[in-house]
């Protein structure tokens, strides 16, 4: 059953989120507090830091974070496929073809309009 | 010894089934967990030393008999040390970051098989479930640079959360070449389906030697290792997303980032290599026998590549990094994907056999 | 079968309470994470379904790669919270209106019948082929459903299209290194050497 064999999963997920928690908590009890106002600001190689970190990025960053979410649901389809087009044969061989060849027209046009270029 | 625990928690627990499995999967589950931290405690030691070597020097040598006591030193001290919470970071976040980079590192292992059905979860969909795992360990890089509310560690998480995504990509479409091949998504499985009569020969490394390569350096630079680490870049941004962090936080992020190269090493062992059979022939032997250690042996050569590699090469400029991975990895990963298919599809290459 | 159900409540009760957090907390960033919560524990419910498959595509593509975008955009963007929430409660009739017409709309696709019949355990499709899940899902998508197949690889190909037309902005006036080139350079490029007419005590003589 499904479920029996996942369970080992979902321990093994909350037990290593503990083991992390843990070292911290551990950290934190061991360790000194001595705080103050240099040492806790933030590092910018000894200047003071002049305004807050968050700033805004380059779009190009967005650009990579959307192909991904394309590439990846690609994948997604990719895996079911790979199971089973040898039982099924060349018409999955076929389909599969047409897929990545529209996904490739996209592929190429993407990288000719540089969108793959970092400057 | 096995027999023994396990007929104790069944004993104590006779009552309630359901609490002696949760028990008895929680002792397995420490039994993976264990060796895995000292493992990554006793790699950092062995990185030192080989990189010493291969420099020329000698590496750590004062702590215990050949340095071996270094580790434990290094854990202690860094637990003793202060957790800093800079000002103007977000408390809970800023803590939660190493957490969330930890469990996926480790969680990974759940369905990692040492052996013959020596697997903590033997699930259909083992595969799948590692990529998702693999896909999780962003969040503590974005996480860790954006709650530091420090300018290196948010340029350091940018370029590392992108370089991460891109390489996913490419180790995604590497390993649907294995799914071709094996015809199923369950780790042990797919070693099986490496079995033959002429040993190393019959490994998917020389059907897909572009996907092993592929993958296992995609598996560098998506561990953020030398020479893809401009992530990290100490000479350009001090360390990246973690240079707020020190002590046990830093230590936490260590720990994920040495599970993560070892885990990346076992998985390249068991997906091209073999995983537990043997490299000789199944004729000559006691050699020709499958099992554990030559999984280990394996992986230790892989293990060994990471820290040869981080002597070896100087870093990659980060367009450069950008452009194997998109440019280079995806589009030979997409045409091996067919010719993987082709191979499959016209009965090439014996699998299972 | 209890611990199942136990564990669906669960997951439930996590699911709504993050979803909750999602539309409440003030912090954008924290409001994110909550929607992973969310869609992790939805994973977790769809295991519990025996949706293999789906469950994990539904972390590895919405956890792992949507919210990244969406962690992406909610810290980049500073997005101030005060602003956003201030219409809060004059929307608030509109949107249980909405919601209203939704959940109507999916009861009336559904059926009411459908949620109150109680399907036996192993009557999944996989189990009853006796396939893996994912397996059979491939069998069912590379033989009945070629078509919608097909279709969704243009449609992310159109995505691919959108995503740059809207994103890719060449700035004209930045100026920016070309490395590889600045490696490449030889000396013969950069560096004239000239004959020049010697002056001095020689030229004097």
């Amino acid at each position: 059953m499904i479920l029996s064999e996942y369970l080992p999963i979902l321990l093994f997920l909350a037990v290593s989120t503990v083991i992390g928690a843990a070292l911290l908590g551990l950290g934190a009890l061991l360790g000194p507090r001595r705080g103050g106002a240099e040492k806790l600001s933030p590092y910018e190689c000894g200047f003071e830091a002049f305004e807050d970190a968050r700033m805004k990025f380059d779009v190009r960053y967005y650009l990579v974070a959307i192909l991904f979410i394309i590439f990846d649901l690609e994948i997604a389809f990719l895996f079911p496929w790979a199971l089973v087009f040898d039982d099924i044969g060349a018409p999955a061989l076929a389909a599969m073809a047409v897929f990545l060849g529209i996904l490739v027209i996209g592929f190429v046009y993407e990288w000719k309009k540089g969108a793959l270029e970092w400057e | 010894m096995v027999e023994v625990v396990k007929g104790a928690i069944d004993a104590i627990f006779a009552g309630l089934p359901m609490v002696a499995v949760v028990v008895w999967t929680l002792v397995k589950i420490i039994a993976i967990t264990v060796p895995l931290i000292v493992a990554v405690a006793f790699y950092t030691l062995a990185e030192r030393k080989v990189i010493g070597w291969m420099q020329v020097r000698r590496g750590p040598v004062y702590i215990g008999p050949l340095a071996l006591l270094q580790p434990f030193a290094d854990t202690f001290k860094m637990l003793f040390k202060e957790l800093i919470l800079p000002t103007n970071a977000s408390r809970f976040l800023y803590f939660l970051a190493p957490v969330l980079s930890l469990a996926p590192a480790f969680a990974a292992w759940a369905v990692v098989p040492f052996g013959e059905g020596m697997a903590l979860a033997d699930v259909n969909a083992g595969l799948l479930y590692l990529l998702a795992m693999t896909s999780m360990g962003v969040y503590g890089v974005i996480l860790a640079g954006w709650a530091s509310n420090s300018k290196y560690a948010f340029l350091g998480a940018m370029r590392s959360a992108a370089q991460v995504v891109s390489y996913e990509i490419a180790l995604g479409f590497a390993l649907v070449g294995v799914l071709a091949m094996s015809g199923t998504l369950n780790l042990g499985a797919i070693v099986d389906a490496q079995k033959g009569d002429a040993g190393l020969l019959e490994w998917f490394w020389l059907p897909l030697l572009p996907l092993f390569l592929i993958y296992f350096i995609s598996g560098v630079a998506e561990t953020n290792r030398a020479p893809f680490d401009v992530a990290e870049g100490e000479s350009e941004i001090v360390a990246g997303f973690h240079v707020e962090y020190g002590g046990a936080a830093f230590a936490v992020f260590f720990l994920a980032e040495y599970a993560n190269m070892i885990l990346i090493s076992f998985l390249t062992t068991i997906m091209f290599m073999g995983g537990w059979l043997s490299p000789f022939p199944a004729s000559w032997g006691l050699l020709g026998e499958p099992g554990p250690w030559w999984l280990f042996g394996k992986a230790a050569f892989f293990m060994f590549c990471f820290l040869w590699f981080r002597a070896t090469f100087p870093r990659y400029r980060y367009d450069q990094i950008m452009r194997l991975g998109w440019k280079v990895f995806i589009p030979i990963t997409i045409v091996w994907i067919l010719v993987a298919a082709l191979i499959v599809h016209a009965d090439l290459v014996q699998v299972g056999a | 079968m209890t611990t199942e159900l136990a564990l669906f409540y669960a997951f439930a009760a996590v699911t709504v309470g993050a979803a909750l957090g999602v539309i409440t907390v003030k912090n954008t960033v924290h409001a994110a994470l909550l929607l992973v919560l969310t869609f992790f524990s939805c994973a977790c419910l769809w295991l519990l379904l025996r949706a293999e498959f789906l469950a994990i595509v539904l972390v590895l593509v919405y956890v792992g790669a949507v919210m990244v975008l969406f962690l992406f955009v909610v810290m980049m963007l500073d997005i101030k919270t005060d602003s956003l929430r201030e219409g809060f409660a004059r929307y608030l009739p509109v949107a249980a209106v909405v919601a209203g017409i939704m959940l109507a709309q999916m009861l009336a696709l559904i059926g009411w019948n459908a949620m109150l019949q109680v399907p036996a355990p192993e009557s999944d499709g996989a189990t009853l082929a006796g396939v893996g899940n994912t397996e059979w899902l491939g069998r069912a998508l590379f033989t009945d459903y070629i078509l919608p197949f097909e279709v969704a690889a243009v449609i992310l190909t159109v995505a691919i299209v959108a995503a740059i037309a809207l994103t890719l902005r060449r700035r004209p006036g930045v100026r920016h290194q070309d490395p590889s080139r600045q490696v490449l350079v030889r000396k013969e490029d950069r560096l004239r050497v000239v004959k020049v007419a010697t002056e001095g005590k020689e030229a004097g003589k």
